[in-house]
């Protein structure tokens, strides 16, 4: 009986002990799968928003991007293929904040793939855009690179799942 | 302490019919009984029928927006879609899909003209289309994995209606209610 009890006991330690590293040290993944979850708390914006709120994000939003980042974008309302400065981007994410009343982004999937080197991933996610009178589902692909240990998105394309 | 016991034997009978119809007689089989059917669900509902709520009116009047349904993720195990099955199509994963029609097969040529889907230049017959539309849309070629996927309800403006070429890869299963 003591025995069995010191076996339960050492198996309930060495679990505490993984989920405890996993705690300490998160895989790159689940350190990006996080980001990109904070990535859309951010982009999420609610009426009654102040500027300087605004402003913030805006430039909280950048963070999350390279300094320069390839944007391949093919919508029904918009088609672009462009590189941006983060600059620019900030300055988007500004500008659609003051049109947009009440935007809600949530990733409900996220697929990460990092690269056997643990300097680049590539997140295949679902994006779920919610705004007043409307709801729009988009596939993408984002690329991140490792830069000075953090991950950062190099690129942005929408997957064409019904085209 | 008679009034205890009193009690207690009035209760005992009582408690143990409501024993036997909760737990059972043998509350290890009971047990069994209860994980076996957790497991089951588990795969049943995860793997082979996928539970979804359907949001939205594109596919009005087959189904209704907040309707369930379920899809069978085996259905195209042992054959190919056909054209008319409503299919689920996922993103990037299976928390949020889109629910279609298929109406164009690999190979083939769609088109939408005056509201008529036209399948290699053929006007298609659509039973489950109760109203008539103004859609025009220039011929797409499908590829050999591609299948032409729409709404079944027309009645919506074009530019607000998702459909077209879907890779076959992105077809989840076959919607069976």
């Amino acid at each position: 009986m003591k025995s069995v009890l010191r076996l339960v006991l050492i198996a309930v330690l060495m679990g505490v002990g993984a989920w405890m590293w996993t705690v300490l040290f998160p895989s790159p993944e689940k350190i990006i799968r996080r980001r990109l979850v904070e990535l859309a708390r951010i982009v999420s914006t609610s009426p009654g928003e102040n500027d300087l709120a605004r402003l913030a994000d805006a430039n909280n939003v950048a963070s999350f991007f390279a300094a320069s980042v390839e944007l391949k974008v093919t919508l029904p309302i918009l088609s672009q293929h462009s590189s941006l400065e983060r600059e620019e981007i900030s300055g988007m994410v500004y500008a659609g904040r003051s049109q947009v009343g009440r935007l809600r982004v949530t990733f409900p999937d996220i697929n990460v793939k990092v690269a056997p080197d643990k300097q680049s991933a590539v997140a295949d996610l679902t994006v779920e855009a919610t705004y007043p009178g409307d709801r729009q589902l988009q596939e993408m692909k984002i690329f991140l690179r490792r830069v000075d240990g953090q991950w950062l998105i190099t690129r942005a394309e929408t997957v064409q799942v019904l085209s | 302490m008679a009034r205890d016991q009193a009690r207690q034997s009035s209760a005992g009978p009582k408690r143990r019919w409501l024993d036997i119809v909760v737990i059972g007689r043998h509350p290890k089989a009971t047990l069994a009984r209860v994980v076996v059917l957790i497991v089951a669900c588990c795969v049943v509902f995860r793997f082979i029928l996928l539970p979804i709520r359907v949001e939205g009116i594109s596919m009005l009047p087959t189904y209704q927006d907040q309707s369930l349904n379920l899809v069978n993720r085996l259905a195209y195990l042992w054959h190919e879609p056909q054209r008319g099955d409503v299919v689920s199509i996922r993103l990037a994963g299976l928390h949020r899909m889109f629910l279609k029609r298929i109406i164009g097969l690999p190979g083939e040529t769609v088109a939408f003209e005056n509201g008529w889907v036209l399948i290699n230049g053929e006007v298609l017959d659509e039973p489950y289309e109760k109203s008539a539309c103004d859609w025009n849309c220039p011929p797409v070629k499908l590829g050999p994995d591609e299948y032409f996927a729409v709404g079944d309800n027309r009645t919506m403006a074009w530019t607000e209606h998702r459909m077209g070429k879907v890779d076959r890869t992105h077809i989840v299963g076959k919607a069976i209610l």
